[in-house]
């Protein structure tokens, strides 16, 4: 029962999680772009001579944040990067795609990039509990956090648990690549397969975190990772 | 609330949800950066009189009717029911901001309160909660641009009888109107308030520059704007659009009025002529030497307010600075200026609306700014912040008096400029003949 | 000279705007039904202002009168 509960989470299930998400990411855009567009200006002055690039700049560096709350710009620097990274890593463990030399068994970033996130979501989240940040923060702001946090750290006991085994590692990149090349070429082959041993249980919960993010993602705030340009684009021009 | 009343107000909510309204409520993550952008909650620190605080008492009602996971699941955004009781939320959104889009620069992603705020006024409106006094200053308005025939040849006569004051700071030349109306091909429309205040300086100001100006028959301040009622926003200011196209004028200056211009300028598209503040007026003729300023005439330290609608929302933030520096040699600039300044704590219509405690109270961090400063002089150009400020330097106690900065240029005009050399001898006549006509 | 009988005068000279018509619409109801108010002003936008008004909540401006410097405007209360 539990065997086919964890092939339902590794292989349907990511299937119908990332139709779900492209989906509903496809549903938010157009609901957006019918909308009639707004009849004055919402600029803030000064005008700049090119409102693409400092909308441009202010989407990726937050000069905002930096300015008012530089702790907080830190984090959400490092957090915005590595998650960045974190994507990069994942596909790169694709075979197909393979961006950095596949000799290694590491991940990009030796799961350096899985601890600045879950460092960074801690930060993000226990300031949620102080006030006047608390007074603001509604149930979806916590429970978004908390999901990160348990993805990234199931991500974490992965890639760092991995080695810790006498003969070396456990699961390797390439053990990681076999899984996700049966994803992309639809074998439906069943995962623990090739990723045998103990880590496997972790590697579900991880998938299935993933899965539930992937889900609410076109229904969350995390949206703003599309909208944030067009946002601050509205500002300067 | 009655179902027939919400599913009204709920339209008037849908109407408003533009693209940009759309991204403005479905995006902000809360994480609390604007927090002290607001000048109410610098002053009186309440959760409540935060930018995202008010955004949520709208945001709220958003999730519950307009987003799927309101429906699907209420608690995860904390949707919530448009009833009576919400409707004290919304008052609060629409009534504790005077949109001032402080906040606009504080938050990563540029979301403008200020339109947030704009659903809450129209709710309001719909529900038939919004402040009186200002649906009654529209209505006054609207009524005044329909009626103006019956009140031209009176208005004009009134601007007669204001010559005199003009002529005293300014001396015309003979046979010259101290306050020209119906100037067909004017170069330079400008729009005053009722007040003489708003008259007389800039007459004189013109005059001097050897401006071929008119003064419009309407008065600039779009009290529809105030309540947030966008039919009547339009309908007051295309009365001054089109005495600008009948005249065929350049320009149109505004006075100092933040909201009259930002309504102009960017609110009713694009026009055949060109929209100015009237300080950009000033700037221009100092640039131009047309006038020349007594710097003798003002021994006091000055300090300047930037209004919101004219500055964060118009980009006049050295025009004023330039005038200014032509006035005194001691200029100093309040610590939150530019693009930081702090609201006067009196727009949005705050001003009229009556609750004097709350504007007085949410507007000591600009107080404290200006104490700070030791200005005995505080200059602006917009009225609205000039009676907020005025009161609340009475307020607190400071010596500081507030002036409009065309008032400071009228009082220190130079008489014999480069441009404009008026001999002694026929400086007299104007005078005496328009006194005679005056009386 | 007026031959109104005026029941209260407002000095209202030198309010920035839009103060002359907001104390106006807070003074009527200081008065009775058919009693009059004068006015005195300095704006000329009172001289559009003050019929718009009385237009808008149903008052009655009686009569304008200007002199060099100011405005008299008499206003009756309808209801």
């Amino acid at each position: 029962m539990i065997d086919r509960l964890y092939y339902f989470i590794m292989v349907p299930m990511v299937y119908l999680a990332v139709a779900w998400c492209l989906i509903g990411i496809a549903a938010k855009i157009v609901r957006l772009l019918k909308a009639p567009q707004h009849p004055t200006t919402l600029q803030i002055f000064p005008e700049t001579k090119t409102p693409l690039l400092a909308a441009l700049v202010d989407t990726f560096t937050l000069p905002t944040v930096r300015e008012h709350r530089p702790l907080l710009w830190f984090f959400l620097m490092t957090f915005h990067v590595a998650f960045v990274l974190l994507i990069v890593a994942h596909l790169d463990l694709i075979p197909q795609l393979s961006i950095v030399s596949g000799a290694s068994h590491h991940m990009i970033g030796h799961g350096a990039v899985g601890v600045a996130l879950t460092v960074s979501v801690l930060y993000l989240l226990f300031r949620r509990f102080r006030a006047p940040v608390r007074e603001l923060s509604v149930p979806s702001d916590y429970i978004l956090l908390l999901l990160l946090f348990c993805l990234f750290l199931t991500g974490d006991v992965i890639s760092w648990a991995n080695s810790w085994g006498q003969n070396g590692f456990v699961l390797s990149k390439q053990d990681f690549g076999a899984y996700l090349n049966g994803l992309v070429k639809f074998t439906f082959q069943d995962p623990s397969e090739v990723l045998s041993g103990g880590h496997y249980t972790v590697i579900a919960v991880h998938v299935l975190l993933a899965n539930l993010f992937l889900m609410i993602l076109p229904f969350s705030k995390i949206m703003h990772s599309f909208f944030a340009l067009p946002l601050n684009a509205l500002r300067r021009a | 609330m009655e179902e027939n009343q919400k599913k009204e107000l709920l339209e008037l909510f849908a109407d408003k949800l533009t693209r940009a309204a759309r991204l403005y409520l479905d995006n902000c993550t809360r994480c609390g950066v604007c927090i002290e952008a607001c000048h109410v909650y610098q002053s009186m620190p309440e959760t409540r009189y935060t930018a995202v605080s008010r955004a949520q008492n709208i945001r709220r009602l958003y999730e519950k009717y307009f987003k799927l996971s309101g429906k699907i699941a209420p608690w995860w955004n904390e949707a919530v029911e448009l009833d009576d009781a919400w409707m004290d939320r919304v008052w609060e959104t629409a009534y504790t901001c005077t949109g001032c889009r402080r906040c606009m620069t504080f938050c990563p992603f540029g979301i403008d309160t200020g339109l947030i705020q704009s659903i809450a006024k129209l709710l309001l409106i719909g529900s038939d909660r919004e402040p009186k006094v200002l649906t009654m200053l529209a209505d006054v308005s609207i009524s005044k641009g329909r009626n103006i025939e019956a009140t031209k040849k009176s208005f004009a006569q009134a601007v007669r009888n204001l010559e005199a004051e003009v002529i005293e700071k300014w001396r015309s030349e003979g046979g010259e109107e101290a306050v020209p109306l119906d100037v067909q091909g004017a170069d330079v429309l400008y729009v005053a308030l009722a007040g003489k205040h708003s008259i007389v300086p800039a007459a004189a100001i013109m005059n001097a520059a050897g401006e071929k100006w008119s003064l419009s028959y309407f008065e600039a301040v779009n009290f529809g704007a105030f309540v947030g009622n966008p039919k009547k926003t339009k309908e007051i200011a295309q009365r001054i659009i089109d005495e600008a196209e009948r005249l065929k004028v350049k320009e149109v200056a505004i006075c100092e009025c933040g909201t009259a211009y930002r309504v102009m300028k960017h609110m009713t598209g694009k026009h055949s002529f060109n929209v100015i503040t009237f300080v950009e007026l000033i700037a221009r003729y100092l640039r131009e030497g047309r006038i020349k300023l007594d710097k003798s005439k003002i021994d006091a330290r000055i300090t300047y307010h930037d209004p919101c609608q004219i500055a964060r929302q118009g980009g006049i933030y050295e025009e004023p600075r330039y005038i200014l520096k032509h006035l005194t040699d001691d200029f100093v600039d309040l610590q939150s200026n530019r693009r930081a300044s702090y609201c006067c704590g009196g727009g949005g219509g705050l001003v009229i609306m009556g609750d004097k405690e709350f504007r007085m109270k949410s507007a000591k961090v600009k107080v404290d700014e200006v104490k700070a400063t030791g200005a005995t002089i505080l200059a602006t150009a917009c009225e609205n912040c000039h009676s907020q400020l005025s009161d609340l330097m009475e307020y607190y106690g400071l010596e500081t008096k507030v002036q409009f900065v065309s008032g400071l240029v009228a009082d220190a005009l130079v008489q014999e400029t480069a441009s404009r050399k008026v001999p002694a001898a026929t400086s007299e006549e104007p005078q005496l003949q328009l006194t005679a006509k005056a009386g | 000279m007026s031959a109104h009988a005026v029941a209260k005068v407002l000095d209202l000279k030198g309010l920035p705007c839009p103060m002359p018509v907001v104390k106006m619409s807070q003074e009527i109801n200081s008065v009775k039904v058919g009693e009059i108010i004068e006015v005195h002003t300095t704006d000329p936008g009172s001289l559009a202002d003050f019929p718009a008004w009385a237009d808008t909540t149903g008052n009655e401006v009686l009569e304008t009168k200007q002199r060099e410097g100011s405005i008299q405007i008499f206003v009756k209360r309808l209801k």
